[in-house]
């Protein structure tokens, strides 16, 4: 990192410092759910200012506010001095404001100069002066260095080169203050570093530059001041070479995890699930997981911890059968499933309870019975001779709904009309009463109230304790040291470190969450059991 | 070799020529509607409308534009009354479609009932029809003369109009937005295109151009009026769009087979051939070709290389 420090701007403390933006007092609600209480914070002329938050911290929120796209519910924005009304994002981009937001906003079909000049577009005579376009886009490309060939076709380039596009859409409207929403999320190491080379090049020329990110590497390398937001709310805005990764962490995560460790029984399982040596590939084709190789055993929670976007959500996928891994075999209950489809490794020994509760977990239109008939509509007594058991299917779930303490009004109510943690339960209710060898539970908490919450970890405790093997995947670093036997740090889309639940200090796993590695000496081997 | 002689003559290509020239012009019309992201399945229903009132108008002005005129603004009426449904109030593109269809079918035989006291057709002396055009030169070379002159003007528009259509969609502002607008509406909303009157505006053209397609069955070759007289052309139109995605050039040469294809039926009855198998040809094409798009785009498993694996190591930070 040191060698990063050579090329940031000396602070000179004695010319005066002005802000290019500053954000005072700004809250923003979406119905009960508070995306920003009171951020104030305010970002240098000339600096690159990092953002930086767990998922949900409300650092998109922020800067959408920041761009117009959203009406702050209180709160005033200062630009250059001045205070500004920002309405819309026309009127932020005549303020100097330009944002590159996630997911980009190309016309494929397009060449690359076309897809710069959209909206704004160069004519002669009634018809599109394409030779001008062109022009004007290779001189922008070349003097901030964004190489970019401007009559490619977009559909053919990269990520990468799309996004230089989006920065060149930017730039080429006059933008004096450049905010990028997660940029490096999408791009391979290589584009990354080219990337801050180019934003540093940015502010070199008075430019300033705000960006989003949870990569705790990248922004100590290039930021200049780091502001962490946490819940909504800024825990602080440091420069950042007073700080170092593992203090960011403790900012992002919480200085006081507050969890009381569930005491638990001894168990000695035989091995349930093995990975050996999983590779696979993310949508966009790059390496999402990396020669990941771990067990679980029966009676055993193992859980799964990292900052979002270290390869778990691939991981939860190549173990259910909605995956294809790119190299290596999964092996559940004595069977290899990793070229199986889902319904393969479900009667193979899978319960799974996904992280994408709406999308993957529940059909929200059908009743409750019906999501627990769901997967096991082909099993006696559920159906026979391919005609569904009603009164049986009803009286289960009215068990269940008893058992796992769903608020609702009987068998029938529909799904769509439960509470976030009820419609958890739901899923844990299905999963969980088809007694199987192997638990996947994906972010079994998010969004669900403390009282569910409660009752979601007793039941992942008992299962434990029946003898069931649990994965456990978790971006709430408590939860996982409130359940979990074995923790395993993902980084990278690597197993970064294993540590042993009972013994582990938070600062050793926010280390590891950071991409840093114990020293030999406390870091067990990852391949134990194999 | 005699009968293929017969078959395969200048004839053969200047009847193509006139049998593309309808669906054409209704081709064109709806690439509008498909690259401003609409599946128009309305294109039918636009043309017989405007078939009948161009009939209709050509009576009233005692004129064959004036005629296309009033046909164009009925096929614009219901391209309006299609883009009102559709694209304000998100009504289902494939219902609506049909339903003016089906109204354009039963309106037409009602109206013709009303005004003019026939079933089936309206044929009147006060039709005035478009006469063929003799291009000078070109009638001064041999053979020339049978395959590009002596035309209805409305035959030479369509192929014109190729040209036209290309120029607006890839050479002005209004094309380009209506392009982005079917490919990307969020990138279009962003850029401070407005997606919902790019369709409008795209859906009218279209109906100009059914109208003109319409006009063009009643006042061209034949001055009358006849029940359905679109005769599925509409819906030619509609596969050719589906794999041409709008594009004016591939959209040509998929009306030409159509039209090839039509031309080749016409003669092959003659001799005694069964021109239904001829005319599946088309069809036929445009399954095997929305088939290779699709097969194509299919999802790709990877799989790791001892060389990518490492490749990946060495990329690490």
């Amino acid at each position: 990192m040191s060698d990063h420090q050579g090329f940031r701007p000396t602070p000179s403390f004695g010319a005066p410092m002005t802000n290019a933006i500053e954000m005072r007092g700004v809250s923003k609600r979406f119905g009960p759910v508070i995306a920003n209480d009171d951020v104030s914070f305010a970002v240098k002329k000339g600096e690159i200012h990092a953002i930086v938050g767990e998922n949900g911290a409300g650092k998109t929120t922020l800067m959408n506010i920041l761009f117009g796209l959203y009406h702050p519910d209180t709160g005033e924005i200062i630009i250059n001095g001045e205070k500004v009304e920002v309405d819309s994002p026309r009127r932020a981009i005549s303020l100097g404001l330009g944002m590159v937001h996630q997911h980009f906003k190309l016309v494929p079909s397009l060449t690359a100069a076309d897809n710069v000049f959209l909206g704004i577009e160069k004519t002669r005579n009634g018809l599109i002066d394409h030779a001008a376009q062109i022009a004007q886009t290779r001189e922008f490309s070349e003097k901030f260095g964004l190489s970019v060939d401007p009559e490619a076709i977009v559909a053919n380039l990269s990520v990468g080169i799309e996004q230089r596009i989006e920065i060149l859409k930017v730039l080429v409207r006059g933008a004096e203050v450049v905010i990028l929403d997660e940029p490096t999320a999408v791009l391979t190491p290589q584009e990354s570093r080219e990337l801050f080379r180019t934003l540093r090049g940015f502010t070199d020329q008075g430019m300033t530059v705000i960006f989003i990110s949870h990569h705790l590497s990248e922004v100590m390398a290039v930021s200049d001041t780091v502001t962490v937001l946490r819940d909504g709310k800024v825990v602080g805005t440091r420069p950042t070479a007073e700080l170092g990764e593992d203090d960011l962490v403790r900012m992002m995560v919480g200085r006081n995890v507050s969890f009381s460790r569930r005491k638990r029984p001894r168990t000695d399982g035989e091995r349930i699930l093995s990975l050996k040596s999983i590779w696979a590939r993310d949508n966009r084709g790059l390496p999402a997981l990396q020669d990941v190789s771990f067990d679980v055993h029966g009676g055993e929670i193992v859980g799964i911890v990292g900052v979002d976007g270290n390869g778990q959500t691939e991981l939860a996928e190549v173990i259910s059968g909605l995956r294809h891994v790119s190299h290596g075999e999964i092996v559940l209950h004595g069977q290899k499933i990793q070229d199986g489809d889902p319904r393969l490794v479900r009667h193979a020994g899978l319960a799974h309870v996904p992280a994408d509760r709406l999308h993957r977990g529940v059909d929200k239109a059908d009743t409750i019975s019906g999501n627990i008939l769901m997967g096991r509509q082909d099993e006696a007594p559920w159906s026979s001779r391919g005609v569904i058991n009603w009164r049986y299917v009803r009286e289960r779930t009215e068990e269940l709904i008893k058992r796992f303490d769903i608020r609702a009004n009987g068998s029938r109510t529909l799904v769509k009309t439960l509470s976030g943690g009820n419609m958890q339960k739901v899923v844990l209710a299905r999963e969980f009463s088809r007694a199987m060898p192997f638990l996947l539970v994906d972010q079994p908490t998010r969004g669900v109230d403390i009282g569910a919450m409660e009752g979601i970890h007793d039941e992942i405790m008992r299962q434990r304790n029946e003898g069931a093997a649990v994965l456990l995947i978790s971006v709430q670093l408590d939860e996982i040291m409130t359940l979990a036997d074995r923790i395993l740090v993902m980084f990278a889309g690597t197993i970064a470190g294993e540590v042993d639940a009972d013994t582990a200090t938070e600062d050793e796993i926010g280390m590891l969450m950071a991409g840093r590695n114990l020293s030999a000496a406390a870091a067990p081997t990852v391949n134990e059991a194999s | 070799m005699e009968v293929l002689g017969d078959i395969f003559n200048l004839a053969l290509i200047a009847a193509t020529l006139r049998t593309t020239a309808p669906i054409l012009l209704v081709a064109l019309g709806g690439t509008f509607t498909t690259k401003a992201g609409i599946f128009n399945i309305g294109l039918e229903g636009q043309m017989l409308i405007a078939a009948f009132f161009a009939v209709l108008g050509s009576i009233w002005t005692s004129s064959a534009i004036g005629g296309v005129l009033i046909g164009m603004m009925a096929a614009m009426i219901f391209a309006g009354t299609f883009s009102l449904l559709v694209v304000t109030l998100r009504a289902n593109e494939v219902v609506v479609g049909l339903a003016l269809n089906i109204l354009a079918g039963g309106l037409t035989i009602s109206l013709t009932k009303a005004i003019f006291g026939t079933r089936g057709s309206i044929v009147n002396p006060d039709i005035v029809g478009f006469a063929p055009v003799n291009i000078p030169i070109i009638d001064d070379i041999p053979g020339l003369d049978r395959v590009l002159s002596g035309y209805t003007p409305l035959v030479y528009l369509a192929f014109i109009l190729v040209f036209v259509v290309w120029i607006i969609f890839y050479r002005t502002r209004l094309g380009l937005h209506i392009r982005v607008t079917g490919e990307k509406p969020e990138a279009a909303e962003a850029l401070g295109i407005n997606p919902n009157t790019m369709q409008h505006i795209a859906s009218l053209m279209c109906g100009a151009l059914a109208g003109i397609a319409g006009a063009h069955l009643s006042l061209g070759y034949i001055t009358m009026f006849a029940e359905n007289m679109s005769a599925g052309r509409g819906f030619m139109a509609v596969a050719v769009l589906i794999f041409s995605n709008g594009d004016p050039v591939k959209v040509l040469l998929g009306c030409l087979l159509f039209g090839f294809s039509d031309a080749m039926a016409l003669r092959l009855q003659t001799f005694g051939f069964p021109s239904y198998l001829v005319l599946t040809v088309p069809y036929i094409v445009t399954l095997a070709a929305l088939f290779m798009l699709t097969y194509r785009q299919r999802p790709k498993i990877i799989r790791e290389t001892l060389e990518s694996m490492s490749l990946v190591r060495r990329q690490e930070p």
